[in-house]
This record gives C-alpha cells, structure tokens and sequence, in this order.
C-alpha cells in the first residue's frame, strides 16, 4: 500500500507537471468527466476551460491551478458518487464550500475535481430543546443564524466572512471570530458530522455526545478537507445574551492597545470579544461606512461583553478602567443596538475596505500566547520596513490572533515575493514567540513550508498516520497542511 | 465498592521518571511483545473492558513536574502525573481553576483526566476536558515521543492530535504531558433546588431552563436512591421523585439575579418552594453532585438533552434499586446499578438495559463493573459505529502491535 501511494504521488507531480497543457489534461481525465456527467447529469459537471477558470483559486489568489472538473452534488450519496467515480480514475477530489479560505484551502493542486457544496444548503432542522441545528454542509453561516433569530439562540462562531463562509467550510478549517474569546472556535460547536470518505463511504458521527472510541469529530474539525467531506453537521446552539456592552477605545499608539489587551487578559477579564484595529484599517472602513472613527486614532479596541445584565455594568467599568490606564485618549460606548450592529459590520467589513488601499491583499493568521501581543505587532511593523511592504493591522487581540494584512499589487512579482517572505519571516516570528503560524485560517498550501518549523519530525508523522488511516490514497485534497514528504513516509514508520 | 474492580492485571509495575524513560519503558515492552497498561492516579483503572492479558503497569506518578505556567497568558503546562488537586491548588493561588470537575481530585491524574475524557456537573456551561487541551506530548506504541498542538488558546496547524489522544484511555500513545487553557475564578456560586413530583415535571423544568436567559453552569437530575450523603440538603420531600439542581456562578450580583429570575420560572411551572443553597454551602454540594455514588457498576447513557427525563423515568421502572445522578443539561446520564450474580447483570445489560437506551435512540457505555462479571467490548462499548474503521485504522498506526491497554477499549 505504501508503495503504492508513492507511486501515486509521483503521478500526481507529473499531471502537476502537465498543467501547462490543457488537451493533455483533458485526455488524461475525460473519462472521469463521463463518469460524472453519468452519475449527476450533465448540468451538475463544468468542465470548459471557460468555466473552469472561476475555481482555479479561494481567497488566496498568489497561486492558481485549474480543476479538471467541477461538480455540484445535491447530496451525500452523491458526493459518495464523486468520490468512488474519482478513486476509480485516480483524480484527486477538491472539497469547496464558499471558496472564502485564505489559505489556498480550495487551490485544486495538480488539478482534479472541484466539489462545491453550495447546493446542500438545507438548513434541515433548528431543536432549540436539544439546543442544536441539523444543516447541510453548504449552508451559509449567516443563514443559519437568520433562521435562528427569535428562537433566543445562535450559532456562536462568528468568522468575519460568515455572509459567505459555510458552515462545511468552517467545520473544514475550525474557524474562529471575534466572539471565539469567550465562545470558543467552530469545534466547540460541532456535536456531529456526516461525512464521505477516501472510499466513498458516509459516516455519521455523533450527533448524541461523547464518542464511544476515538474523538473522530475533534480530528475532521480542521482537517481542511483532507481527511473526509463534510456533508451535514449538527452543531450546538448558543444563548443569546440578555444583552450587550460594546466599547470602542481609541488610542494614539498601537502598543498602547495592545498592551491594553494584555493586561485586561492578565487581570483575569475575559471579554466576549476584543478587537484590535490599527490607523489604515480604520481609515478605510470609514472610507467605506462613515461611521464615525477618528482618522487620527492609531489604534482603536472593540470591546464587548455580553451576559446578565447585572453584571455588564461592573465589567464594563473595570475595562474601562484598564483602557483609561494605558493611555486611551477616549472611551466611547455603543449607545443603541443598531450602533453595535453597525459597529461590528464595520469590524467585520474590514478586509473588503482594504480594497481601496490596494489592487490586492493577502491576509496572514498568526498566534502569540496573548502577553506576547505587544511584542509581535511591534515585529510586524518592523518586518514590513524591512521588506518595504505595507502591512496593515486587523487583530482577534484577546486571543493573541493577529491578521496582518499586506497589501501588493500582483502585477508587480517582486513586490509579490517580498510580501511573502515577509509574511514568512512574521510567522516565524510567532513561532519563536511560543505561537503558532494559524489560529484559524488553516494550513493551506500557503503556510505548509512552515509546518516544519512548528513541529518536529515525530509530530508531522503523527499527524500523517491520521491522514493515511483517514484517506489511505491520498486523493482527497491533495498538497496541503502537511508537507509532501509525510504523505510518503507515514505508513513506512 | 467492595466488588467493583481496582486492579489490572499486572506483572509488574514501573514508574520512569521523565518522557525519555517512558518511552523506554514501551520499546523494550514491544520488544518483548508485552501489553501496557498506563497508570496515573488509578482511579479509573475499572474504567473499560477487564483486560485479560497480563502486562507492565507504567505509572506516570513520577512525571510531577509543573513545567510553566504562564499566568497572565492563562495556560499550563504540567506533567502528566500532577493530580487534580495539586492543579486545583495550583491554580487557586492565582484566583484561576481549570473547571473540569474530576471525581476523586486528590488521586486522578491531570494524565488520567485527559484520557478518558473527563467531565463533571459544569459540563453544561464549561465543556469538557476537551475544550482545555491546548497541547500535549506523549509516547506512541512504538516507543517514538511526539508533541501536538501548542500552548496558544487557538490553532490550527494541522490535524488536531490533542483531541485524537483526549478519550482515547491510553490506547494511541502514553500521555507524558499537557498544556491546559484555564479560566479566572468565578467570584460565587449558589445553586437552586427543586424536589420534583415526577418526570413530566422534570422536563418542563428542565425545557424551562433552556428558555431562560439565565445561565446555568450545571444542570443535574437526581433521582430519589441517588440523594444519600447529601452534605447540605436533608431527605427529599415524600413523594417526589428526582430533584434538580442548578448550578450557577458568577460575580454576588449576577448569582443573585440569576437565582430570582429562576425561582421566578419555577414558581409559574409550579414548584411552590425551590430551595437555594448559598455560597457558604455551595462549594460541598458542587464537590458532592462531581463524586460517583460508589454504586456495584457505573453505566453512562448519552441521549438527546430533551429524552433525558423520560429515559430516567424508564431506567427506574426497569430497576426500582438503580441510583441515577443526570447531567441533565447535557443528556448525560449517569446509572449506579445495584450488586446482581454476574449472569443476572450481564442479562440485564444486553437484555433490557441496552434496548431501552437504543429504543430512547441513546448511546451507553460502561463505565465499571465487578470483577465477577465478563463483559465484552460489545457489551462495555456498545457495538462498532460509522467510525470504527477508521478507529481501528488510526489504533493499527500509532500502535502497530497493539501493546496500549490492550483488550479495554473499542479496538
Ligand atoms: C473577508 C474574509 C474574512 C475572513 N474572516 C475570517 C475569520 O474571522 N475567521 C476565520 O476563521 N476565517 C476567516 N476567513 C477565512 C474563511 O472565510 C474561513 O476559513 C471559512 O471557514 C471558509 O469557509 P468556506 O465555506 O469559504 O470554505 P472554503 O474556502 O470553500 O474551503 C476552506 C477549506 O475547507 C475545505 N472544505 C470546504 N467545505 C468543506 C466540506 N464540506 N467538507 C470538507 N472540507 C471542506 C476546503 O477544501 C478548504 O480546504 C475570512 C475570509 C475572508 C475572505
């Protein structure tokens, strides 16, 4: 089986290796294309060059491959088609849910067939008894939370794409939100999953909690479609509070919020969500919202806190006090709830403002633990100097979450190439700092040359003796999270 | 208890002194083609199949070591043989807690905890052990030591392997030690009580607290057997068949508002006197709903939060002599089965147990049984699910040769 799956691996370089060459392609794969057209009809399978296009990239767009094909299942037995059709033609398979990953998540590497789970999107079942949700895999996650309005609950994770992000996506990459301070991450939310694996077969674990064996669901949480595909979920619903505080300091420096956020999380507060901003970030949304932000602040906190009212006013006034403490210029309340909404859509918006500072960006997602905030941020700035790249700060600060944005126009490759060994260079940084390289965009292909220098040898087979016992072939989202060589050396140990 | 199993079957029993040693400690038992059982505090060795293979006891005692705990991140990293109450302690002098209630703190391992996935009343607002572990290291079946994740509060690097190793009882990998998230201490805590007629009642109390904006921190249903050694509440009134408590905490103002709004929602649903248990006697009775009763055999039922109260009501009428303490929140159930002759208990348990909990669409396991009594995977685990395959193809490649705790888990 080993050799086998070496053997595999080199023929997928060398279809790598053909990409330049579409007829090729076409010839190697057609078949599979029949067979797809077969099991889902003709209008279910995209397989023009002309419309394949739109899915050679996700939302990190500094690398491109086209699919072989893209297909639109309309439910697991389906995918269990796709998969079965793909193992028997030796094409890797390519899970999409929004195509909002900021990874490459979705980049068909060495081409292969594109899932899109977009149309599975029932939301199949809303138990506010059982405080949980039946939803397919494509449903959006601000869908999931409208039908949720007025049952006095919600599902908690909150990523700042959550307009498009599906829930299979989140599921996916375990992705987070400003609210994950104090809600925790999606897999604190998932009770179950059905998914399909390497061999096309679907699995329901869960959703009746704690698992009489292995913690499946704790391992496909995250795995970025390697490891199966997320066809429905069960998730766990979350009271909304009674109500809200929400702040926004505003600060000359940026060390000065940072380090306001590490001694808020020192003196044992823990906000439900505290959001880090810096100058052009701000300048942008108000640019784009006109809310209101002061154009000179260097940076400005979000802060929230939610729960029984009875005890939001003392909260409130201990971090006020904190911001007051290190240096605010100005602490200012969210007055109505239509304020707060517009307060976090402006939070939330941030990325799409950045549009108007740049022809293109791209986001990176390091960890600090959270004292280290300061001391990262003050990197980035230097790094940024260094390269002569214009980054640009967004941060999930009470998590010690940064998103440092760099801004470059693709069309100029050097500038393109700085920005990424900058961001190189950042991660590294967070690493050295007790960090991590993501906190919840995922692996990728972007950040997989890091994964050896976050974890050792050991560590990475470990984690390859789960992909291999998941999807022994390897087809299933080939060329990301973990580096090339595991998928071969795994199973020799 | 007297009957309930304590022991392994062990040759003998080593105790290394660092990670180096531990894993040691399993490349010459492989080489020898000899099981292991891993130890911490033992006090859940009863936990699981009853191993028939005799094998080296490995105790982690000796891994004591708090290694860094970083307490303005909120995060520690101790060694896997550090007991709860020492990490409690620990803990405490920095007004922080890890609040994940383990029975019989003095004596479990942190190691221990995280192995057989550990949870208690504050499951309901606090999770489980799970959702603490930020990263670990621990010593695979062959011998190779590996860390996974981190020490940061979010992180997605790769495929989570805390998770993978949290309830897998020791049977992927030795746990040498663990990186925890941890919380600041809550301010107070109080609960409130109420004695309940029967089990419809139950329910609309139990379907009341979702409702409320209120946030509980424990939901336990108890019934009448499972009151005895109450530390703070007396009998329960005649008649009455369970009693609820809810568990809250919080700063004084909170607490107490959270206490009226409930007793409000109570008084409409009917329960003319809920009884509330304040702060001075809360800590005893967060301490008293955590312990197990001591029962002949624990068995855990796992079922949708809104079939938990009927299911209890049907646990009862099949054994009038059973005790049954609920994670209710949770659809938790936790049944004390009285002594039985084995044969009687293992017919009870295929025969009537198992088919009423499937016919509630539940999960069980159990958790101990007495020494007398030979159960099979099947009958401790339930029958093999969706995921087995896949189970057994991760168990097959982090422990070739099937040393880890052999026989006592699903594989
Ligand atoms: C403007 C913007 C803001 C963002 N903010 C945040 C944020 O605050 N927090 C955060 O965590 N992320 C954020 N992201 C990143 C991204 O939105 C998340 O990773 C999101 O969870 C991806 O969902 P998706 O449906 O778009 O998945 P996709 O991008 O389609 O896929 C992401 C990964 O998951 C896999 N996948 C998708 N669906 C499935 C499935 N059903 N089964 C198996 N695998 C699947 C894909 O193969 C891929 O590897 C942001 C992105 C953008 C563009």
């Amino acid at each position: 089986m080993n050799c086998q799956s070496a053997t595999e691996n080199v023929f997928c370089e060398l279809i790598a290796d053909r990409q330049e060459d579409p007829i090729e392609l076409a010839m190697l794969h057609s078949p599979v294309v029949r067979d797809l057209r077969r099991c889902l009809g003709s209008r279910n399978v995209l397989s023009a060059p002309s419309e394949l296009e739109v899915y050679d990239c996700d939302g990190f767009t500094l690398q491109r491959h086209r699919p072989d094909a893209v297909v639109f299942p309309r439910d697991a037995a389906q995918v269990a088609q796709i998969v079965k059709a793909c193992q028997r033609h030796a094409v890797s398979v390519v899970p999409r849910g929004a195509g909002t990953s900021l990874a490459g998540g979705c980049l068909p590497v060495g081409g292969g067939v594109v899932v899109m789970l977009t149309r599975m999107n029932r939301i199949v079942e809303i138990q506010v008894r059982d405080r949980m949700a039946v939803v397919e895999a494509g449903v959006a996650n601000i869908r999931l939370n409208r039908a949720l309005a007025g049952t006095g609950y919600h599902f908690a994770p909150d990523p700042s794409s959550q307009g498009a992000s599906t829930i299979g996506g989140n599921v996916a990459t375990n992705a987070g939100g400003p609210h994950t301070l104090k809600y925790g991450v999606t897999v604190n939310h998932v009770l179950g999953l059905e998914a399909v694996l390497g061999d096309g077969s679907i699995v329901q674990l869960g959703p009746v909690e704690d698992p009489a064996g292995l913690d499946l669901i704790g391992v496909l949480v995250g795995g970025e479609g390697t490891l199966a595909i997320v066809t429905k979920a069960w998730v766990r619903l979350t009271p909304d509070p009674q109500d809200y505080r929400t702040l926004r300091a505003v600060f000359n420096t940026l060390d000065d919020a940072t380090r306001t956020v590490s001694r808020i999380i020192a003196a044992g507060i823990i906000p439900a969500a505290m959001e880090l901003m810096d100058q052009a970030i701000i300048s942008a949304i108000e640019e784009a919202f006109h809310f209101g932000f002061p154009l000179d602040a260097g940076a400005i906190l979000i802060i929230e806190v939610d729960g029984p009212v009875a005890g939001l006013e003392r909260q409130t006034e201990q971090i006020v006090e904190f911001c007051r403490g290190s240096g605010a210029r100005e602490v200012l309340h969210a007055a109505t709830p239509e304020e707060r909404a517009l307060l976090w859509k402006c939070r939330k918006s941030a990325a799409g403002a950045l549009g108007r500072l740049s022809p293109s960006y791209f986001t990176q997602d390091g960890v600090v633990p959270r004292t280290r905030l300061p001391e990262i941020i003050r990197h980035i700035l230097a790094i940024g100097k260094k390269y002569d790249v214009r980054i640009v700060n967004v941060a999930h600060a009470g998590d010690g979450n940064v998103h440092p944005v760099m801004l470059v126009d693709e069309r100029d490759p050097q500038q393109v190439e700085r920005a990424k060994a900058a961001g190189r260079e950042l991660l590294e940084e967070c690493i050295r700092c007790g960090g991590s390289i993501t906190a919840e965009h995922g692996i990728g292909v972007e950040k997989i040359e890091l994964m050896d220098r976050l974890f050792a040898e050991e560590d990475l087979r470990a984690m390859a003796r789960v992909r291999q016992a998941f999807d022994p072939t390897g087809r299933l989202n080939p060329g990301k999270v973990l580096p090339p060589m595991y998928n071969l050396v795994a199973g020799l140990k | 208890m007297i009957t309930t199993r304590e022991s392994l079957p062990l040759i003998e029993t080593v105790a290394p002194a660092d990670q180096a040693a531990v894993a040691e400690v399993v490349r010459t038992a492989r080489d020898q083609e000899k099981a292991i059982y891993p130890i911490g505090g033992g006090s859940a060795l009863d936990y699981g199949v009853c191993p028939g293979v005799p094998g080296v006891g490995l105790s982690l005692k000796n891994l004591k070591r708090v290694v860094d705990h970083a307490v303005d991140d909120m995060t520690i990293t101790v060694e896997a043989g550090v007991t709860m109450a020492q990490l409690s302690e620990l803990l405490a002098a920095q007004r922080q807690r890890l609040p994940v209630d383990a029975v019989r703190p003095g004596q479990a391992t942190i190691g221990g905890v995280v192995a057989t996935g550990a949870f208690g009343p504050r499951r309901y607002a606090c999770g489980t052990i799970r959702d603490y572990v930020l990263g670990l290291r621990a010593v695979d079946g062959q011998g190779s030591a590996f860390s996974a994740g981190g020490r940061v509060v979010k992180n997605a690097a790769g495929y989570d392997l805390c998770r993978l190793l949290v309830g897998s009882l020791g049977t992927l990998a030795v746990i040498t030690q663990v990186t925890l998230m941890v919380r600041p201490q809550p301010e107070t805590s109080a609960f409130l009580v109420a004695d309940l007629l029967d089990f419809d009642q139950a329910e609309r109390l139990l379907d009341g607290l979702v409702r409320t904006k209120t946030l509980p921190v424990a939901v336990e249903l108890l019934t009448r057997r499972a009151q005895q050694g109450n530390p703070v509440l007396g009998p329960m009134v005649q008649q009455s068949a369970a009693r609820l408590f809810v568990g809250f905490e919080g700063t004084a103002g909170e607490v107490e508002w959270m206490v009226d709004r409930l007793r409000d929602q109570w008084r409409e649903l009917g329960i003319a006197a809920p009884i509330a248990v304040a702060a001075s006697d809360a800590p005893a009775l967060w301490q008293w709903l955590r312990e197990s009763d001591g029962s002949a055999a624990e068995v855990q039922i796992n079922v949708r939060p809104g079939a938990t109260a009927r299911l209890i009501e049907n646990l009862v009428e099949l054994d009038g002599a059973c005790s049954i303490r609920a994670h209710a929140g949770n659809g938790v159930i936790r049944l004390g089965l009285p002594p039985r002759e084995p044969e009687d208990f293992v017919m009870f348990l295929r025969g009537r147990l198992r088919p009423a909990v499937v016919a509630a669409r539940g999960k069980m396991v159990v958790r101990s049984y007495p020494d007398d009594v030979e159960l099979t995977a099947e009958d401790v685990w339930g029958p093999p699910g969706d995921g087995a395959a896949v189970m057994r193809a991760i168990k097959d490649r982090f422990d070739p040769d099937g040393i880890l705790n052999r026989g006592r888990f699903v594989f």
